[in-house]
């Protein structure tokens, strides 16, 4: 019972650093970044250079951040910001470029799964319960990119103006900010944290280059559920993610790994708002 | 010091293909009040937005102080020591008091000064800094655009139809704190209104807009002109 408690907590706990770039760049750009999925791959092969090179474990988490910012200032200013007024446009040069960016991944470090070493090994006991150091520290890691988030958005003057932007980008502009630079810097952050995600799941797994695809997802259905609130988020990744992992215990991992996809889209029939205020 | 806060040349602005002002000229002194006058319909916020960059101008040209700013993005325009309080949408409803008084200061330093100076005009603003704007009556949403556009000090406020749903003693009110913030700070206001006694209570000059053109402009001061006014927003 403790181990299953731990896995809905710990799988919450990726889910939500996984979603939690998306949601940030919706809420702000107001477009869906498919891209997500090739960021978070970047990241993971961030990781993977580090263990090639040798370096120490931990270094594969700055590698990430900073892998995913200079990617995302990259697609920002070339990609994205041509297609402001566009938005269908926009979303479709994403997906466009996370096939890209899987495609050049392959083309430079193939198409095989690859592992990397993860910063921390062995299991402690929790309850009786034998369970992985590694999977309890990515709840500290998912606590510290939702207080990071958190702290960003609700206690500097670029949260502020970026939750004015969210709100009402006119008016925001009428009160002279510059929601281009709020979108440019927000954007970056998003790639920064889906990178890191990307580094913080290869150890439970592998890096391959479309390891992204299934983690965007589910990170798109968990986020449209949120109604862009990190709170609802929370709640959203803890709940769906906690009964994927039921399904995968007792019914069948194959399902399971449907369920997210499933309960979202019919929470959204039932309740277009999902777990936000509407 | 500039001969002019604005300065509108044959101005033509309009979304997409409409034309909605034609050939407007205009220009407010420093510490000048100026009364934009019209019906609804009549292009008087259209103004406004193409001053603000909202909307492109079409023709003519825009000066801030002396400086060009026809093609400057709205928030480079807004920048200029300008506070704009539009007709709607005027307020962050789900943020804090204090968080939509923050966005009217280019950063958080004068904060506190500004807070207090604004505390005085509307106490209540002050004692609400933690509420949700949305939460708050009609007025006093009101007076929190009001504060937020006095709080820097602006050389030039721009005031879309403020007076609109509010009580008359709130609009004396209002008046008074203008005129009030006009002395101290030498603020010009630039005022669009429907309301003619609440536009000609403050204004030194007015003009008429109808149907994008302006019809008729002069001294706030003549009584003859509000009674003119008046009888041309009626008809």
């Amino acid at each position: 019972m403790t181990a299953l408690v731990l896995d809905i907590v710990t799988t919450a706990a990726i889910l939500f650093a996984v979603a939690s770039g998306l949601l940030i760049i919706l809420g702000v750009l107001k477009i869906v970044n498919f891209a997500h999925g090739g960021f978070l791959t970047i990241g993971g092969y961030s990781g993977l250079v580090v263990t090639q090179l040798g370096l120490n474990a931990w270094l594969a988490y700055p590698a990430a951040v900073v892998a995913g910012i200079v990617m995302g200032a990259v697609v920002e200013r070339f990609v994205i910001r041509p297609l402001y007024d566009r938005p269908l446009d926009a979303i479709l040069a994403t997906w466009g470029l996370g096939i890209i960016i899987g495609q050049l991944i392959t083309i430079v470090f193939g198409r095989e799964i690859q592992f990397v070493q993860t910063p921390i090994t062995g299991a402690t006991s929790v309850f009786g319960e034998t369970y992985s150091l590694y999977r309890l520290f990515l709840i500290l890691a998912a606590a510290a990119v939702a207080g990071g988030i958190a702290a960003l958005l609700n206690a500097t003057r670029l949260g502020l103006e970026a939750r004015a932007v969210i709100m009402n980008e006119p008016l925001a502009r009428g009160l002279g900010i510059n929601s281009g630079h709020v979108r440019f810097v927000t954007f970056c952050i998003g790639a920064g944290l889906a990178s890191l995600a990307g580094a913080l799941i290869t150890p439970l797994s592998s890096v391959d280059p479309n390891m992204g695809v299934p983690w965007l997802v589910n990170a798109f259905m968990l986020v449209l559920v949120s109604s862009v609130s990190l709170a609802s988020l929370a709640i959203a990744a803890l709940t769906l993610g906690g009964a994927q992992v039921l399904v995968s215990t007792f019914i069948s991992p194959v399902i399971g790994g449907l369920t997210i996809v499933v309960l979202a889209a019919l929470l959204l029939r039932i309740r277009p708002a999902g777990f936000g205020h509407g | 010091m500039s001969p002019t806060v604005l300065d509108i040349a044959d101005l033509s602005s309009g979304y997409g293909e409409a034309i909605v002002l034609r050939n407007v000229s205009l220009s407010i002194r420093p510490g000048e009040i100026f009364a934009l006058l019209g019906k609804n319909g009549m292009g008087k916020s259209t103004l406004l937005k193409t001053v603000l960059g909202f909307l492109p101008a079409k023709r003519g040209r825009i000066k801030l102080f002396g400086e060009d700013v026809t093609a400057l993005p709205t928030h480079l325009i807004a920048r200029k020591a300008i506070a704009y309080t539009p007709q709607e949408q005027t307020l962050f409803q789900d943020l804090t008091v204090e968080d939509n008084l923050r966005l009217g200061l280019r950063d958080d330093r004068g904060f506190a000064e500004g807070l207090a100076r604004v505390s005085e005009y509307f106490p209540i603003v002050g004692k609400r800094l933690s509420q949700k704007a949305g939460t708050l009556s009609g007025g006093e949403q009101k007076m929190l655009i009001v504060s937020r556009a006095l709080l820097g000090s602006p050389r030039l406020m721009m005031i879309d139809e403020i007076s609109e749903g509010l009580q008359p003693s709130m609009i004396q009110r209002l008046t008074e704190i203008l005129l009030a913030e006009r002395k101290r700070t030498g603020t010009a206001i630039f005022v669009v209104e429907q309301n003619v006694p609440f536009a000609f209570s403050m204004a030194d000059r007015y003009a008429v807009l109808k149907i994008g053109e302006i019809a008729d402009d002069g001294v706030a001061g003549d009584e003859l002109a509000a009674a003119r006014v008046q009888d041309q927003l009626r008809v």
